[in-house]
């Protein structure tokens, strides 16, 4: 398969840049962007302004918005702060550490059978730097800071955007959808935030 | 390497000495203005064993930062630091003998010791009357001191990653307690005293041995997190009641009381008029019953802002003593007030 010739993107704008062109296109080539990500070195004096953190849970903060094809944000995880079981609402996603460590746990999803408990298919620690990849037909995924003395940020890219998803009760396979919001846009943070209604 | 002047200006009276590989802080180079200058001192990510008594030279110091070194000790130089509001020691060798014996003398606001192997939440910990920040996750902590109270000024307690097994109910007295963390640990049961904690709006308990929570965790009404996942709790009705029979002496006492039969303190021995002033009333507002050592658990489901069941430990007379109108242990709706919690209470129920 062909992929568009690209330099390493030395800077999270150029990497940004080169992110609009590669989906200028309606075709993903997902190992693409997951090399194109994963080449950006994080430089926390780049994304710092955009890295804002709440003391009771996760923050998103919106980076771009992708010419309506698809929202770059980032994540800001606190000691022990982590997500509920989600799905990503039939788009792709992409999911960059910048600095700390994440633990991702695997999920089926739950069907008629299973009667409630949802068992984990598997579970990694993605490490400082790193690139996962998810969609739908892959299955359901947790992400969680397990760390309890460090912080963590992601970088994630979510094609095309969605404003809502699915989150899953782990004990009965119960599931409810739930509109995600921004803590920050663009480095600014965003007025009176209803808190989202994600449950973790 | 040894340290030099540091890379900071002097006018952000900051400075950065963090990630140098030093093995000592000498601050003979450092002028003694420089030093009453400044106000933030950054010593993180060295290969410190020890922290030296110079650093009381900094006698303006509001924050230092001392994480990520190798430090088994504390000196008692800090102590003299009396303008520190903010003491970073995360990820080192600290254990509850490492403070020196006058640390609860500081005014600090925030201290972190997260990444640390205390066994114990150390006395002079609980004298920080300022403290508004506690960090001691990811440390060997079995269990917290009811001294914890005396922290009047706590907001946040983050204990998450450690070998807690019980919360004592003196936390409850924490006025202002909006952030709890006691994640990742062994705790088996809440104490229903945490009701009152008035303030709480984040509470993380998930990775732990919970099998139910007290009913009176609904009062909680500023409560916007609950993290409950990796917690055994109880899914389906327990059919079995956990009750243990009352002694003959018991029934005879309930049956005294709850018939209002009369008696004064010569018709029997001491010890039994006693017994009956021991006589507490059931829980159940709609029960006119009494109890003295034996009550039913009964684990009741709320049916939870039309989400999740959440299973709520009640406290009952005997089996008998249930709601009128729910004779099928099965059915959920129960006719009490908590079935009807309004969905912006407890909005955001971590159960995962």
């Amino acid at each position: 398969m062909e992929q568009t010739e690209v330099m390493k993107p030395e800077t999270l704008d150029e990497l940004i840049a080169v992110l609009h062109k590669i989906f200028e296109s309606d075709c993903i080539n997902v190992e693409e962007v997951q090399n194109i990500m994963e080449s950006y070195e994080s430089k926390p004096h780049e994304w710092m302004k955009y890295a804002k953190f709440d003391q009771f849970r996760y923050t998103r903060n919106l980076v771009d918005e992708g010419n309506e094809k698809f929202n770059l944000m980032i994540l800001c995880w606190g000691e022990g702060h982590g997500s509920s079981i989600h799905d990503h609402a039939n788009s792709h996603c992409f999911m960059k550490l910048l600095q700390g460590q994440l633990k991702e746990t695997l999920f089926d999803w739950p069907d008629r059978k299973s009667h409630g408990n949802m068992v984990q298919k598997s579970q990694r620690i993605l490490q400082e730097s790193k690139v996962a990849y998810i969609n739908d037909s892959i299955g359901l995924h947790r992400v969680e800071n397990v760390s309890h003395t460090e912080c963590a940020v992601s970088l994630h890219l979510y094609s095309p955007p969605f404003e809502t998803c699915q989150t899953f009760d782990q004990r009965t396979g119960h599931k409810n959808t739930v509109k995600m919001t921004f803590w920050s846009k663009y480095g600014e943070k965003t007025p009176f935030t209803t808190v989202s209604q994600e449950n973790n | 390497m040894e340290s030099h002047e540091g890379a900071a200006a002097a006018r952000d009276c900051v400075l950065d000495f963090s990630r140098l590989s030093l093995n000592t802080f000498n601050a003979d180079n450092i002028s003694g203005d420089r030093k009453s200058d400044t106000r933030q001192l950054f010593l993180n990510y060295n290969r410190l064993s020890s922290l030296p008594s110079s650093v009381s030279l900094f006698y303006n110091l509001e924050i230092l930062d001392i994480s990520n070194n190798g430090l088994t000790d504390l000196c008692e130089g800090i102590t003299r630091l009396t303008k520190l509001k903010t003491l970073l020691a995360k990820n080192n060798r600290l254990d509850e003998f490492s403070l020196p014996k006058d640390f609860g003398s500081l005014q600090l606001e925030v201290l972190n010791f997260s990444g640390n192997r205390f066994e114990e939440i150390p006395l002079q910990c609980t004298k920080l009357m300022r403290l508004q920040s506690l960090s001691i996750g990811g440390n060997r902590l079995k269990s917290i001191p009811a001294e914890i109270e005396y922290l009047t000024s706590l907001e946040m307690l983050y204990l998450g990653g450690n070998l807690i097994s019980d919360i004592p109910p003196e936390l409850a007295h924490l006025p202002y307690l909006t952030y709890l963390v006691l994640c990742d640990n062994r705790i088996q049961s809440v104490p229903p005293q945490l009701a009152r904690l008035h303030s709480l709006r984040s509470l993380s308990l998930h990775n732990n041995l919970l099998t139910y929570l007290p009913r009176e965790i609904l009062s909680l009404v500023h409560l916007e997190e609950l993290s409950l996942r990796g917690n055994p709790l109880v899914v389906r009705f327990v059919k079995e009641m956990i009750y243990d029979p009352p002694s003959l002496l018991e029934l005879a006492g309930r049956t005294i009381k709850s018939r209002n039969i009369p008696y004064c303190p010569y018709d029997m021995p001491y010890n039994l008029v006693r017994y009956l002033d021991l006589a507490s009333k059931c829980p159940n507002p709609k029960c006119a019953g009494v109890y003295f050592d034996s009550c039913v658990r009964q684990i009741k489901f709320i049916d939870f802002c039309g989400k999740y069941r959440l299973p709520l430990m009640h406290y009952l007379c005997s089996p008998e003593c249930t709601s009128p109108c729910s004779s099928n242990p099965q059915s959920d709706a129960e006719s009490e007030e908590e079935n009807s919690v309004p969905a912006d209470r407890l909005q955001r129920v971590l159960l995962g």
